[in-house]
């Protein structure tokens, strides 16, 4: 099963663009492609900084990768070769998304940037509180993020002026995911919000019994999510009433892919699981890692995952199709375009292999 | 084996210190090779107090267990508020968990919490505990903005989801974020060491530690380490505030001991150090510290309190080795060559095996350097059973 197209304002523009957190506002990954296959060579391999824990971003044959050091970096794709550098004043943890020529960027100083993808020149900053590990989103010329301040932010993607602020109970690395009227993410208190984001007011929230990290996805019209208290949720888009959940041996922090009618997420247990959407039935769990944290992306009847290394399963059976010694990370996920993957590793490398 | 120990000071006075021999606790079995000379270069001048480790009660160990604190792997704050406000009071005789508390923490410090997420995710300092020392704190006045939760590896913190359950307000920082980044240390503040030939002989301690902190409050974990014997207070606390630590443990040998002891001794670290808290909801009795492997992480529901790092060390090893025993293991003092192994996945699933000679030493010889008292016949265990 698909994210439902219809309820998602989707901005893919193009087969090899790859926007924001698991490629696009639908966080569809590599949905409708064909299967990835294994990787031949290594193209290029950069080494970008000591750390990089965001994912890349991918538009016009650039890259833009994001260190923890505060670092924005754009990166042409073929040669390797770096076209500028954008300092931020803090660390970076978050993938950037673009909006327009713009690319936004949360930082550990508390403000998301909107940087100029041409030049790297700074367009505009919006502050908050604490720090902004969550990936921008945007919709219809508002840009909404979450920060370690409690906080979710409403804010123009022209000018970055604050149109609504709407304080939760705790502190926020969850990514919104935006649907219809609202926007939906997890928090540190332990809830699933829904707001709306015309106004931000709450319309609905449910608990979890610990906080959550993950971000969401829509499909089905459940609201897919996974918290520190070991379950993966499943929960009506329109009321937040519990459809059904799955529990896993530790926590979840592994933003849940759908395709194939399944969703697919990791568990701090070692185990990536395959659920099915409609009943929250095990499909197949496979130990991928010591601790899968980043989320996993599907594309065409693979399942793509870095845990350790990196690795693609058949989505149906969950058996191993090929794996690569490279690329571990913490939340980082695999780019996949037509003619290749682009990873970045906690290493701080990133790699383009075909 | 028992061997003589000596320490002198160094030609950089009250700031210097130098070990050439530290082994206090006789080792079983094969004889260790010696630990070259360390150099402990604190920061000075610096003014000790009381409240430096030992501490206020040198020698007293409260363990509070709880059968309802942990269940099914997942730790409850309701029951931990109790067992840490119990905990509190007894370690220091006062009638209230504030009260308790102020005899640590003014209003005025900036209170770092030093939490261990090397075992993450399976076995880590409990956000649920965490927490709570964060209340605690608060209600003696300190401001969440002067509270600072850290550990060195941002990305093992990272795993263990340390910042998502903090209250807004609480500053989480991970001193390296990724390989060689010495930006969050203090190059005036080291020790230094050649152990095995290695390039880089110092190890530096966190700025965090040297600048950003007034108190700071331990929160290890209980679990057993494959080279240093157990991971406790000490080495929590040493190896956790000095970069560059792996260096003194070369397969099969060790100089865990007397480095982790040492390296507690460097002000201002010792003196900022002044409570410690056990996180014993998790006992890891063999693969330590980075197991996975949940058959050999007991869920024992436990916290130990107290003031003085090498009497908990000591309460700790006494229950891992107890645990081991039960389980049929060999003793962490054990240094048979046939249990030497270099295959990780052989260690971490076989508790016969382990990767080093292990130097549980370390905390008898720490106890040496003035830092507690290791002596089991003269600590003060109190146990109290909550539910």
């Amino acid at each position: 099963m698909m994210a439902d197209s219809t309820q998602t304002p989707a901005t893919v523009e193009g087969d090899s663009e790859w926007i924001t957190l698991l490629k696009d506002a639908a966080r569809s990954g590599g949905q409708g492609r064909r299967p990835a296959r294994p990787p031949s060579r290594l193209r290029w391999r950069l080494r970008v900084a000591r750390a990089i824990r965001s994912s890349p971003i991918l538009r016009n044959g650039m890259l833009y990768v994001a260190a923890v050091d505060g670092n924005l970096h754009a990166i042409d794709a073929v040669s390797a070769k770096t076209k500028w550098k954008f300092q931020a004043p803090g660390k970076i943890h978050g993938t950037p998304s673009f909006s327009g020529n713009a690319i936004l960027l949360g930082c550990d100083d508390g403000k998301v940037y909107a940087i100029e993808s041409e030049t790297g020149a700074k367009v505009w900053e919006a502050a908050s509180s604490g720090e902004v590990w969550t990936s921008p989103v945007v919709r219809q010329g508002v840009a909404f993020f979450g920060s370690a301040d409690a906080c979710v932010y409403a804010v123009n993607v022209s000018t970055g002026e604050q149109r609504w602020r709407r304080q939760l109970g705790g502190r926020i690395y969850s990514t919104p995911f935006s649907a219809g009227e609202n926007i939906y993410l997890g928090c540190g208190d332990g809830k699933v919000y829904c707001l709306n984001a015309a106004s931000g007011a709450i319309v609905w929230s449910t608990p979890t019994e610990n906080g959550i990290d993950c971000s969401p996805v829509l499909a089905a019209e459940l609201v897919l999510i996974g918290s520190e208290d070991f379950y993966l949720y499943a929960l009506d888009a329109a009321s937040g009433a519990l459809r059904w959940k799955y529990g896993t041996g530790l926590g979840i922090v592994s933003s849940p892919a759908v395709g194939d009618g399944a969703v697919f997420f990791g568990s701090k247990d070692g185990y990536l699981y395959a659920v099915e959407i409609r009943n929250g039935r095990l499909r197949w769990r496979v130990q991928a890692g010591e601790a899968v944290t980043a989320p996993p992306v599907f594309a065409g009847g693979t399942v793509c995952i870095q845990a350790g290394g990196t690795g693609a399963l058949d989505s149906a059976s969950g058996k191993l199709l090929w794996r690569a010694g490279l690329g571990g990370a913490v939340q980082s996920t695999p780019v996949l375009t037509e003619t290749g993957i682009y990873l970045a590793g906690m290493d701080g490398e990133l790699y383009a292999l075909e | 084996m028992d061997r003589r120990t000596f320490i002198k000071g160094t030609c950089l006075g009250t700031a210097g210190l130098l070990v050439e021999r530290l082994d206090a606790s006789a080792q079983r079995d094969l004889p260790m090779p010696q630990a070259p000379p360390i150099l402990v270069h604190g920061l000075t001048p610096h003014k000790s107090s009381p409240l430096g480790m030992p501490g206020l009660f040198p020698g007293r160990v409260v363990e509070i267990h709880d059968s309802r604190s942990i269940v099914r792997n997942h730790v409850s704050q309701d029951v931990v508020h109790p067992m840490l406000e119990q905990g509190m009071k007894e370690l220091t005789g006062e009638r209230s968990a504030r009260d308790a508390w102020a005899k640590f923490v003014q209003p005025a410090d900036v209170v770092g919490i030093k939490i261990n997420p090397s075992g993450a995710p399976a076995c880590s300092s409990s956000p649920e505990l965490v927490r709570e020392i964060v209340m605690a704190l608060q209600a003696v006045g300190v401001p969440l903005r002067n509270i600072v939760v850290w550990d060195r590896y941002s990305y093992e913190m990272d795993i263990a989801s340390c910042r998502t359950t903090l209250p807004p307000g609480v500053r989480v920082m991970g001193i390296e974020n990724g390989v060689r980044d010495l930006s969050g240390y203090d190059l005036n503040v080291y020790c230094q060491a050649n152990f095995f030939g290695e390039w880089e002989t110092r190890s530096y301690m966190a700025s965090v530690v040297t600048q950003g902190v007034d108190k700071i409050i331990n929160v290890p974990t209980t679990k057993d380490h494959s080279a240093a014997g157990v991971t406790g207070c000490l080495k929590n606390l040493g190896y956790g505030s000095f970069n560059n630590v792996a260096r003194s443990h070369r397969p099969p040998y060790s100089f865990t001991d007397p480095l982790i002891g040492m390296m507690c001794t460097a002000e201002p670290l010792r003196t900022k150090a002044v409570l410690h808290i056990m996180d014993g909801m998790r006992q890891v009795w063999h693969g330590g510290p980075l197991t996975q492997v949940q058959d050999f992480i007991d869920q024992t529901g436990t916290i130990y309190v107290g003031t003085d790092p090498v009497a908990l060390d000591t309460v700790e090893l006494q229950a891992i080795e107890e645990k081991r025993r039960e389980k049929g293991a060999p003793s962490l003092w054990e240094h048979d060559p046939a249990s030497i192994t270099s295959n990780n996945e052989e260690f971490f699933h076989n508790p016969n095996k382990n990767l080093f000679y292990r130097r549980p030493g370390h905390i008898a010889a720490a106890g040496k350097l003035g830092l507690g008292i290791a002596d089991p016949g003269r600590i003060e265990h109190r146990r109290m059973v909550l539910g």
